[in-house]
């Protein structure tokens, strides 16, 4: 019986610690700053980490398969410049950025079939995908940012809801970024296609056991391309919405931005073993960096202490885990 | 728990590290990055004026000059938290544009400082005449290698405005020398390694080349290794940007032949003094130009321009 309490209090632990972690870090704030509890200061937050969070939706999927995808960065910054290229050339919106969505899908098909066909260690074909995804969005741009795109394009990374439905939208949500909008409808389309479909729970089956999961007939190779597919298109989606954000084609963009997806993720409770992690987890992760750099702003912190205390709660996330994982193992 | 508690003592030691002061004008100064010694001249050009005023510089700004994204979401916090008046160098000319409307829209002053954007929303560009300061650079180079021959260029980010403006200044200059032909043009990203292998290709590819311009700090401190790496110092003519100590023990070992000095500890110092006038209702230059000096082994030793190096390294 206490055994048995004790593991539902871990399980609850296990989830709720990230969110708690989020809660207390709101709670300190308020009381440390009197602009961190405003509405404009959370939805800048929001705003700032919707293209990390976006990413670490496909992230997620890639981690729970017990992959990992170190392109995410650079594929964001391709698929923004081949939307951007494309609008500057005299295309329309709708098939630039349909361009970028594909180029970002035929990246992460390309680490797909890499890895599941070409047997390659995930991290070895996402690194040469990182160095590929971002030579290409040199190459095409020749290094310049691409600049002229239309007025109207800004919208989708700068608008508010109250820009594109008018009524009673407007009056209840209105202040929305649209960037939040498209990041709380996709996580919930995710979440749904995780926990619901058949293809969610292959996923955990894959990251926890590939041998078992291959035995129980799941089709292990053509789920793996289905799963870096996924992540590549939304990491060309986030490309696209950062790219109408700074209202340019930047090839430099996302430089880095990976480690901040993947520490999301972590943060949020996924194992880099595979198996474990939710969609709300890496939303939360996500949420936690958002807060604690612009909590880092308020307080006037220094960047350089800031980067030491991003490192500091990453390590702690995962200590605290791996610890738990002990205590119950020697039980 | 121990994530928690772990949460805690970090938030906590976090909380000592701040100050707390109220009533002082704030002012955020954003930089486009936070390790090159130009950037930390500015700095005290920055703090040495509010100290002067009795105002608060907070200094703050992205690690890379290409992290617009982070920029900006600075900019947006410190709108949110409301400060008095905002002395920024813009990471992209454009990018920054409807950030810097917002905080107009705030009621918080905007100075533009090193790098201009294209928008008349900003109260005054506190910076190196960039044209002019290229211009003079092309002369430099000119008189180095006789007025004729083949020469290259290091700008540093396409698109930024200074790198943009150093690029067209610079073949303004070329202009009256119709004997010097521009064979290369070639990015370095504001980063040493980039400049120093753009220069290493360039190299290879016109092994006839005179002189090389480098625009900035990254790119001359880069340009100035693959240049003596390969055993050429002296043999091709090197004008650099800025005035860092390593650049300055380049000039001295031979490896660069001169440097345009920017002044930027005034960009800084009248940076934070335009935007404290327009906060007491004064009216500021629209344009403040910090000017540049053309510093070689010549003149390094006389006493002008070691004050300016001096300032410039505190």
């Amino acid at each position: 019986m206490a055994e048995k309490r004790s593991f539902v209090l871990d399980r609850f632990l296990k989830k709720a610690a990230p969110f708690m972690s989020l809660l207390l870090m709101v709670v300190l704030l308020t009381l440390l700053s009197p602009y961190f509890l405003t509405l404009d200061n959370l939805t800048a937050i929001a705003l700032q980490m919707s293209v990390v969070a976006i990413m670490a939706i496909g992230q997620m999927l890639v981690i729970i398969s017990a992959g990992i995808d170190l392109a995410a960065g650079s594929v964001m910054a391709f698929s923004g410049v081949v939307a951007a290229l494309m609008m500057s050339q005299g295309f329309g919106i709708w098939p630039a950025i349909i361009a970028g969505l594909l180029a970002g899908l035929a990246c992460g098909l390309f680490s797909g079939v890499l890895i599941a066909k070409g047997h390659l260690p995930p991290f070895i074909a996402t690194l040469g995908m990182m160095g590929i995804g971002r030579g290409l969005a040199l190459l095409l741009t020749g290094g310049k940012a691409v600049f002229g795109l239309p007025q109207s394009f800004s919208i989708l990374g700068g608008g508010r809801i109250a820009d594109l439905a008018p009524g009673w939208i407007d009056r209840l949500a209105g202040g929305v970024p649209i960037p939040v909008l498209f990041t709380i409808v996709l996580a919930v389309v995710f979440h749904l296609l995780l926990t619901r479909l058949p293809f969610g729970r292959h996923i955990y089956a894959i990251g926890s056991n590939p041998a078992a999961a291959k035995l129980s007939g799941i089709q292990v190779p053509q789920n793996l391309i289905k799963i870096y597919a996924l992540n590549g298109l939304l990491c060309g989606f986030a490309g696209i919405v950062s790219a109408s954000r700074l209202s340019t084609g930047q090839p430099t963009a996302g430089t880095g931005a990976e480690l901040d997806v993947i520490a999301a993720c972590v943060i949020g409770g996924a194992s880099l073993s595979g198996g474990e992690g939710t969609i709300l987890g890496a939303m939360i992760g996500a949420l936690i960096m958002g807060v604690l750099r612009n909590g880092c702003n308020l307080l006037d912190i220094p960047d350089f202490w800031q980067r030491i205390a991003i490192g500091i709660i990453i390590i702690a996330a995962v200590f605290s885990d791996q610890y738990r994982k002990h205590q119950n193992k020697k039980i | 728990m121990k994530r928690i508690a772990l949460l805690f003592l970090l938030l906590a030691v976090l909380w000592l590290g701040c100050v707390q002061t109220t009533d002082q004008v704030q002012i955020l100064v954003s930089p486009k990055g936070l390790v090159h010694s130009f950037w930390l001249t500015v700095k005290a050009g920055a703090e040495q004026a509010g100290k002067e005023e009795g105002a608060r510089v907070i200094w703050k700004g992205p690690a890379l000059e290409t992290d617009i994204a982070t920029q900006i979401s600075i900019l947006e916090d410190y709108i949110n938290k409301k400060v008095d008046a905002i002395v920024l160098a813009a990471c992209d000319a454009n990018a920054l544009i409807p950030t810097i409307e917002k905080a107009d829209a705030a009621g918080i002053p905007v100075i533009i400082i090193d790098s201009g954007v294209n928008s008349d929303v900003p109260k005054s560009l506190v910076a190196t005449d960039n044209i002019l300061a290229a211009q003079k650079g092309a002369d430099a180079l000119a008189g180095l290698i006789g007025e004729k021959g083949k020469v290259a260029l290091i700008p540093f980010v396409p698109g930024a405005g200074t790198s943009v403006m150093r690029e067209e200044g610079f073949k303004q200059g070329l202009a009256k020398y119709p004997k010097i032909e521009l064979v290369a043009v070639q990015y370095s990203q504001s980063e040493v390694e980039r400049a120093m292998s753009v220069t290493e290709n360039i190299l290879t590819a016109h092994q006839d080349l005179s002189g090389i311009f480098a625009a900035n700090e990254a790119g001359t401190i880069g340009c100035a290794q693959a240049v003596k790496s390969r055993g050429m110092a002296g043999k091709i003519k090197l004008v650099g940007f800025d005035a860092s100590p390593n650049e300055v023990q380049a000039l001295q070992e031979g490896v660069v032949d001169a440097l345009i000095v920017q002044n930027p500890y005034q960009m800084g110092y009248q940076g934070v003094k335009a935007a404290l006038a327009v906060l007491n209702g004064q009216k500021v230059e629209p344009v403040i130009d910090t000017g540049v000096t053309v510093v070689t082994r010549d003149n390094l030793e006389t006493p002008a321009i070691q004050q300016l190096l001096a300032s410039m390294n505190e």
